[in-house]
């Protein structure tokens, strides 16, 4: 078995991938995943073993220069870490390396090479750099077809092979084919996206050879240091006295608020550790002279409750006004409309005409003193944030 | 008033700006000097109107670009301008990445120019606070000399979908002739409008298609150091 050296992936696969076999990455376009595949071959390579890195789309010194970056020494292993060119003859450059792919854009000749490699090498794990630029160059069907070939050599010499693989808008049926019945492993690697993508996260879509662990992590890129996991911060706004601080304590598992008098005047701050997935939640004081502190807030944050006093539509426009300023930055939110247990509550969606609200943006109604709604509201707002992983 | 303008202001006036989240193709001859309309984008753009322009370049290094602006003594907005820098790598110079640039692999490595956008994306949008983006894209010709037509198409396809979710404007050089008609046409399914140029007699008229009700007049213009100037109409 190797380890990926991904933080908590090794936990969620049971220890790392057995010998023998295939996990692919799936990479949404615009996600820096293909490091996943880098840090895989490295963790195999610290541990003693050997790493064939299979590169289509740049050069084998790129990737050496890559090792660095990340503070990874490559003398290390020198005579342990091989790779297949297949970049180099594209462009008509020669090459150094061991193997080669003379011709990236004939799948036979590509195929010739890996399999000659498979035969050759101890049990090793081999790492494809970019799928996905094989299937550009060689056809879908017929990379497909290849791949198949592999993991069942792979299978057959004790390999490990990792595939970085990039989601572009291929055919359903590759897309299908790749994420569900090719490989052992896939691991989803996406993006968090209102208008623009600003977080990164990881999680097991699939992996036959161990229990299925269905968490996602958020993780960061560092250059040195690779893929390092990163706890998000959820915020929690709304206007005077509609239940925030109440709320922040319901979904923690430990909390603190700072205040005067019962009022907040700082700030609440909780963390949640609820169906594996981990956040820091910071709750923001309801009246207008703080409102500094929820664009401080909502810059870093990663999503948004909004909290509403069921019965009080008066406050309405408060609320709104504390929507725009953390709709400004882009981020996913829900409406909590809370205090549903007393009389005169407004319906979810009578608040949902009265604030305008578009039908894609969820109201989930909540009594947050009896803590009745809150996490069903936060696996909501996290299907919002990871797109429903 | 208009999400964007192109800077060259009789062209703006017939279109009355662009709308947010519209992707429009930039053709012309080589030799036309469309690098030095698109650069005159970029900074009107960025000096001008604020935006943050995103230039992915396989054709000049970002160092070579950020000198020609020294040059022609326009001041660029740094903290809104972010170029991919596509060549150096490849030719195997410096690469060294900061706050304005960022080094991909190579033309071919359409996934890691596709994550130094986002980047840059997320950096001006979330980070920045800078809602008006453009990206401009110089040039998908030397793309596609590396990767096919649908790869390219792809690629586009889910980034033209980017900048209409992010309300940006996208401009993507492409050089007309080079290509067959078939493949030209079917890039052209992504694009809201074109920015169309031709030689005739030694002249050069620029156009705009599809972002306005008819498409422009075609303007004879000339360039002179930095300045793209508007000199006749026909």
């Amino acid at each position: 078995m190797i380890e990926t050296g991904i933080p908590k992936l090794d936990e969620f696969l049971g220890g790392g991938i057995p010998n023998g076999k295939t996990l692919v990455y799936y990479i949404q376009p615009g996600v820096e995943g293909e490091i996943f595949g880098l840090q895989t071959i490295h963790s195999s390579l610290k541990k003693g073993g050997t790493g064939l890195f299979v590169v289509s789309s740049t050069t084998p010194d790129i990737i050496k220069g890559q090792f660095r970056e990340f503070g990874w020494d490559i003398h290390l292993f020198q005579d342990r870490f091989l790779f297949v060119d297949a970049y180099n003859s594209l462009i008509g450059a020669p090459s150094n390396e061991k193997y080669v792919v003379s011709k990236p854009d004939n799948i036979e000749a590509f195929s010739k090479t890996i399999i000659d490699a498979m035969k050759e090498l101890p049990p090793s794990t081999i790492v494809f750099g970019s799928l996905s630029t094989i299937i550009d160059l060689c056809g879908e069907k017929e990379t497909l077809e290849a791949v198949r070939t592999w993991n069942k050599m792979a299978n057959l010499y004790d390999h490990v092979l990792v595939y970085n693989f990039t989601a572009w808008p291929y055919s359903e049926e590759t897309l299908k084919a790749i994420k569900e019945d090719m490989f052992n492993a896939v691991i989803s690697v996406g993006g968090i996206s209102e208008r623009v993508i600003f977080g990164q996260y990881f999680g097991i879509f699939k992996a036959d050879w161990t229990k299925e662990i269905k968490k996602s992590m958020l993780f960061r890129v560092l250059r040195p240091g690779g893929i390092k996991l990163y706890i998000p911060k959820i915020l929690v706004t709304g206007p005077f006295d509609s239940g925030k601080s109440t709320f922040v304590h319901a979904l923690s598992t430990r909390a603190i608020s700072v205040d005067r008098m019962g009022t907040t005047i700082a700030l609440d701050h909780g963390h949640i550790d609820y169906k594996g997935f981990s956040a820091d939640i910071f709750g923001t004081p309801g009246q207008e002279r703080f409102d500094p502190i929820i664009k401080l807030l909502s810059g870093e944050s990663m999503g948004v409750f909004l909290i509403v006093d069921s019965t009080n539509p008066t406050d309405f426009v408060r609320a709104k006004q504390m929507l725009e300023i953390t709709k400004s930055y882009g981020l996913p939110y829900v409406l909590i409309a809370n205090k549903q247990d007393l009389a005169g509550a407004l319906a979810p969606e009578e608040i949902r005409k009265q604030f305008n609200l578009p039908h894609d943006i969820p109201i989930v109604p909540v009594v947050a003193k009896d803590k009745k709604g809150v996490f069903e509201a936060f696996e909501v707002l996290i299907d919002k944030i990871t797109g429903g992983l | 008033m208009s999400d964007y303008t192109l800077g060259i202001k009789e062209l703006d006036a017939v279109i009355g700006g662009i709308k947010k989240g519209s992707n429009i193709m930039f053709i012309g001859p080589p030799m036309c000097g469309k690098e030095i309309i698109l650069y005159s984008i970029l900074y009107y753009g960025t000096a001008k109107n604020e935006n943050a322009v995103i230039t992915v370049s396989t054709r000049e290094s970002a160092t070579h670009i950020l000198e020609w602006f020294k040059e022609q003594k326009l001041t660029l907005p740094l903290s809104r301008i972010g170029i991919v820098d596509c060549v150096t790598k490849t030719l195997g110079g410096a690469s060294v990445e900061n706050e304005n640039i960022k080094i991909a692999s190579s033309p071919v490595d359409l996934t890691g120019i596709g994550v130094k956008i986002s980047q840059f994306f997320e950096e001006f949008y979330m980070k920045k606070n800078t809602k008006k983006i453009q990206l401009h894209i110089n040039s998908l010709s030397t793309i596609l000399m590396y990767s096919n037509i649908q790869t390219v198409f792809r690629f586009l396809h889910v980034f033209t979908g980017r900048i209409k979710a992010a309300g940006s404007m996208g401009i993507y050089v492409i050089e007309s002739g080079m290509h067959d008609e078939q493949a030209i046409s079917t890039l052209k399914q992504l694009f809201d409008g074109m920015i169309e140029i031709k030689s005739e007699n030694d002249k050069y008229f620029i156009r705009v298609v599809g972002l306005s009700p008819k498409p422009t007049n075609w303007f004879e213009y000339e360039i002179e150091g930095a300045n793209v100037k508007i000199v006749g109409r026909k």
